[in-house]
């Protein structure tokens, strides 16, 4: 009977620590579950490589830690009707979001309709009208998209949401209110030409005579009138033979046009520094405009000559557009800036 | 947020006096345009405010019996000032119920029978008055994206409009040979403005009166789905023009416009999904009976098979 009763007892400790443990584990789970950062990307439909997926990862944190803006991507095949989609998964995904202001954005590409679109919360709804996001779709994204660089479209789209986002900051700022972080539906969808092949840009007429190029303010301002006039051809008059042979196997969007004539038009040029000894030159700004990075010529045969491959080389741009120049590379444009200090980054300090 | 606010009312009237002094627009055009954007007035936007008259009225009898109810409870009993007390009887006795007790036990029912009742009204209520809230909330904002959306229709009617003068400037033989389309383009916007016109006048009725009236709203709804197929009706038309559809300006248009409707479409499903929330709560006992001491109305639902299925595709691409 004593026996009996003591085994009674053993059972029901036992059960208790089991019950116990049960819960404990449980417990752990949801505590870890609540405390694990949202996925930035969903990729089921499988259409970048695992290390795509952690780079785009990786530069959608940033967006949240520079400006407080989460922004999630999913791939899925067959969404049905997109733009309710895109609604639904807004509502799933963003109960749990990083953003503390309610600055939500949800890209869904959906190869099987070949369909992209760009959900945006209340929040961003200001600072990210519908227009723009169909030009960041249209003139940016899709232009990779077509070549089947989809993490390259996707980065390359995050690139003018961070410029934008920045100005907006300067600006007005945002709407923040806590009923902002929902979806009323604002974004864009277009269709992403996924694999379609490059994006034929109209090449407008040239004029008769090529500009003169006499100078390298001359040469510069041929390649703004370009940029300007959204001309991608590489074989124009003012690049050095070595940037038209980099630049046709570039995918040069009407998007990054547009931002090279919008960056410059704020930018206040200095005298040109040649080199005495050589036939380069630089045109530099103040180091206080840090996003007007300098460009590089190079003197053939009389003309001057925008040498592009050496600055794709040697200058690199951080999170908030500012330039720096890549401490790695040697270039021999380094004579325009003996003068200025530049600190372990690359990024100009000030002058000396 | 569904009206414009002067500067932005006074934006579009500018473009319109602009586009009539142009020769785009004729002056009744003109006028039924400027008629289809005018916000409500200011009566009339003021938004849900009808009286809970049997509500009220319930709410102050039941506060009233609760008042007379512990009066009585504590003056009715344990006698006048001038009664000698029994201290004793007042006591709590091994196993007894004390007079005081009693007062106690008293006062207890009453606030079981009268404060707990009360309590659960009042919470019910609320919980109706919130949820009648939500649909008002849903409905501001379907409501804001069509005055959105009739806000485009004066920028793209100018857009297109400049380019029909445009064309019908440069007599070449190639645009004599569109002359029939540059006439469907006419005949499109001249469609777009009517039914936007005929339109307007649903929107600006009040919004408490409207989405109570299944009939109403579906008048609204009608002139809502026709102004949607006569914008996709112009966008089909334009198509042919490839200079026009293709310049920045237009493809803003197209994307303001695209995201207008996907809007209208989340601000209808959630309008719906309100009502349904709203009316399912009116049936259910005894929400039944607070909704109708509180006289509150069911909602009317958007009810769109038909429209959906002639429902314009916006394609912009």
């Amino acid at each position: 009977m004593r026996a009996m009763r003591q085994n009674s007892t053993s059972t029901k400790r036992l059960t208790a620590a089991l019950i116990v443990a049960i819960l404990a584990v449980a417990g752990l789970s949801v505590v870890r579950e609540l405390q694990a950062p949202p996925a930035l990307v969903e990729d089921d439909a499988k259409l970048m490589t695992p290390e795509e997926r952690a780079f785009v990862a990786d530069f959608h944190r940033f967006l949240v830690k520079d400006h407080d803006i989460d922004y999630r991507v999913v791939t899925v095949d067959d969404a049905g009707d997109i733009n309710r989609f895109a609604v639904e998964q807004f509502e799933k995904l963003f109960d749990k979001s990083s953003s503390a202001t309610g600055r939500g954005l949800l890209l869904v590409v959906d190869p099987t309709q070949d369909r992209v679109r760009l959900e945006v919360s209340f929040a961003l709804e200001g600072a990210f009208p519908d227009a723009f996001i169909a030009y960041v779709e249209n003139r940016q994204m899709v232009p990779f998209f077509r070549t089947g660089r989809i993490a390259d479209g996707i980065l390359a789209s995050t690139e003018l949401i961070a410029i934008r986002a920045q100005r907006a900051a300067d600006n007005a700022g945002f709407d923040d209110e806590p009923w902002a972080t929902a979806s009323g539906g604002g974004g864009a969808a277009t269709t992403a030409r996924i694999g379609d092949g490059p994006e034929q840009i109209p090449v407008p007429p040239s004029p008769a005579e090529a500009p003169p190029t006499n100078t390298p303010e001359q040469a510069l301002q041929a390649y703004f009138a370009a940029m300007d006039a959204r001309n991608a051809s590489p074989d124009l008059a003012f690049y050095t033979p070595a940037t038209r042979e980099m630049l046709r196997g570039w995918t040069i969007t009407q998007a990054q046009m547009d931002q090279v004539v919008d960056t410059y038009r704020g930018c206040t040029a200095q005298p040109i520094k040649s080199d005495p000894t050589s036939s380069l030159a630089v045109i530099r700004y103040p180091v206080a405009e840090r996003s007007c990075a300098p460009f590089f010529f190079e003197n053939i045969d009389g003309a001057w000559a925008l040498d592009l491959t050496m600055m794709q080389r040697a200058i690199r741009f951080g999170r908030t557009n500012a330039w720096r120049f890549d401490q790695s590379i040697d270039h021999p444009y380094r004579f325009a800036f003996t003068d200025w200090r530049f600190d372990e980054n690359g990024f100009p300090a000030g002058v000396q | 947020m569904a009206n414009l606010s002067d500067t932005e009312t006074g934006s579009h009237t500018a473009r319109i006096a602009r586009m009539e002094r142009d020769g785009l627009l004729s002056p009744s055009q003109a006028a039924q345009l400027r008629d289809s954007i005018q916000p409500r007035s200011a009566d009339d936007s003021a938004g849900p405010t009808r009286g809970r008259w049997p509500a009220r009225w319930i709410g102050v009898f039941l506060v009233t019996v609760l008042v007379i109810a512990v009066i009585a409870a504590l003056f009715g009993s344990g006698g006048g000032p001038q009664t000698v007390q029994d201290v004793s009887s007042a006591l709590n006795q091994p196993g007894g119920v004390g007079e005081m007790n009693a007062t106690v036990s008293k006062l207890i029912a009453v606030a079981i029978l009268l404060i707990v009742p009360l309590l659960l009204w009042a919470l019910m209520h609320n919980s109706l008055v919130a949820k009648e809230e939500s649909v008002f909330e849903a409905w501001a904002q379907t409501e804001s994206n069509y005055q959105r959306r009739a806000d485009l229709v004066p920028a793209l009617v100018e857009s297109v409009t400049r380019f029909i003068q445009h064309e019908s400037e440069i007599l070449t033989e190639v645009t004599r040979e569109r002359g029939q389309s540059t006439g469907r383009l006419t005949e499109a916007i001249d469609e777009l403005i009517r039914t936007q016109t005929d339109a307007a006048d649903a929107l600006r009725a009040n919004p408490e009166v409207l989405i109570e009236d299944q009939q109403k709203l579906a008048q609204l709804f009608a002139g809502q789905a026709s102004v949607g197929r006569s914008v996709g009706n112009l966008f089909a038309v334009v198509e042919a023009y490839p200079e026009l559809r293709s310049g920045d300006q237009f493809l803003e248009l197209q994307a303001q416009l695209e995201g207008t409707e996907n809007r209208i479409n989340v601000a209808r499903q959630r309008f719906n999904d309100a009502v349904g929330d709203f009316n399912g709560t009116l049936r259910k006992l005894p929400w039944s009976l607070i909704a109708s001491a509180g006289n509150f109305q069911r909602k009317a639902y958007f009810q769109s098979e038909e429209d959906a299925r002639n429902a314009p595709k916006l394609n912009f691409n």
